[in-house]
């Protein structure tokens, strides 16, 4: 999923053509139901969160600028926003099941090839400590709240607290060199 | 507190895009973003950050119905008749205004002969009237406008939705953004003063849209589900 594929297709979305909108969903929707299907687990939910994020996709898409990311990121952005609020509509309350980590797949063979964005991401989200990594796994991918990650990683919030906030900055350190 | 620090501008924008960032101080977020440019740009670069993560996770495809629904939402295909009320602005409003002129004789008449029957008499007589009805033309709300009061009463034809809330909205005729008049009742009878850009002439409608629990995060209706003339009596 390339930006030079993706960003005509959005261009022509936003000069109102269906059929470049149907083809952006069709190369795109499988990556966007599965971060919102981890995030809400229940399949209902993930595809309500699927088709609101494409109904504002198509109203927004004249609003994308590059500043923002990727077209596929900005898509991502704007489903696990729709997710984050279905979450709080509907009180949901995470259980996640550990499994290493509970991060991405260890094996990305599967998922479209990494840009050298993600590359840099994923050598950033690496050098972080093992703990920080886990925490900000946990939040970003099963949508957990700080208090959420407090139940999962056993530890008292203030602790998961500066993991978090620790993390993020050594990651934006290590990200905008 | 100052926002515009950056090492404090980077946090907030942070835990926003990760999620972390909830409730009441999520929500003042949203407002900051909207207020200011420095705030979204720090919050588009944390989009660009975290969010390749996203794209690592195995991609699932969507059934099949999660596309039929969007055209339909988005009006690219008709809705079967099953369809449920809410449809989106995009493809209801014409349909809407399309059916107005008759809806609006039709309420006028209906609201005469409801008010007439309904108000104790020593309560000011309200100058405007407006019923909104579904689709099928029942009244699911009564709305009187006098120049102390906005009175706003439900009818026993609502369905009262727990995941969702009703929003009142004033449409201004010069086609500015519809003005938020509140959260409609979901049963029973509700009352305020009458808000004075209610009392000005150049209201086109009044419109009901479909929110989330508290009303529109925006500050836009989200999805427009009812539009009914404002009309004097």
């Amino acid at each position: 999923m390339e930006q030079e594929q993706l960003f005509p297709l959005l261009c022509q979305t936003a000069d109102g053509k269906r059929e470049a909108f149907a083809e952006l969903y069709e190369i795109t929707s499988p990556q966007i139901y599965a971060v919102v299907l981890k995030m809400l687990k229940r399949k209902e939910l993930a595809e309500e969160a699927t088709q609101d994020a494409f109904i504002k996709i198509w109203h927004n898409a004249g609003s994308y600028q590059r500043n923002k990311g990727t077209v596929l990121t900005w898509m991502v952005s704007i489903a696990r926003y729709r997710a984050l609020d279905l979450m709080r509509y509907h009180s949901i309350r995470n259980e996640v099941v550990l499994e290493d980590e509970s991060g991405p797949p260890g094996d990305a063979g599967e998922a479209s090839l990494p840009t050298s964005e993600q590359k840099k991401l994923d050598e950033c989200m690496d050098e972080l400590d093992q703990q920080q990594r886990q925490a900000i796994h946990l939040a970003y991918f099963n949508g957990l709240s700080h208090h959420e990650v407090v139940k999962h990683l056993s530890s008292p919030l203030g602790t998961i607290k500066s993991w978090i906030r620790r993390g993020l900055q050594s990651l934006q350190r290590c990200l905008s060199i | 507190m100052n926002y515009l620090k950056e090492e404090l501008r980077n946090a907030l924008a942070a835990e926003y895009v990760l999620g972390t960032l909830r409730g009441k101080a999520r929500l003042r977020y949203q407002k900051l973003m909207m207020e200011s440019q420095t705030i979204s740009e720090t919050t588009w670069m944390w989009e660009q950050y975290l969010n390749g993560l996203g794209q690592t996770v195995p991609p699932v495809k969507p059934p099949q119905k999660v596309w039929s629904l969007i055209e339909q939402k988005l009006g690219f295909i008709d809705a079967p008749a099953t369809d449920d009320n809410v449809v989106s602005l995009y493809r209801r409003r014409s349909k809407v205004w399309r059916t107005f002129s008759g809806v609006a004789a039709a309420a006028a008449l209906v609201i005469a002969v409801l008010w007439g029957t309904s108000i104790p008499p020593e309560v000011i007589a309200p100058t405007h009237v407006a019923v909104v009805n579904d689709e099928e033309a029942k009244p699911l709300w009564l709305i009187e406008v006098s120049e102390q009061m906005l009175t706003v009463r439900s009818t026993d034809v609502l369905q009262a939705r727990a995941d969702k809330d009703y929003e009142l909205w004033m449409v201004p005729a010069n086609g500015e953004a519809p003005i938020s008049l509140g959260l409609l009742p979901e049963g029973g009878r509700w009352e305020r003063n009458t808000p004075a850009i209610l009392l000005q002439p150049a209201i086109a409608a009044l419109a009901v849209s479909l929110e989330p629990p508290g009303g529109s995060p925006t500050g836009a209706p989200s999805e427009v589900l009812y539009i009914s003339p404002l009309v004097s009596v």
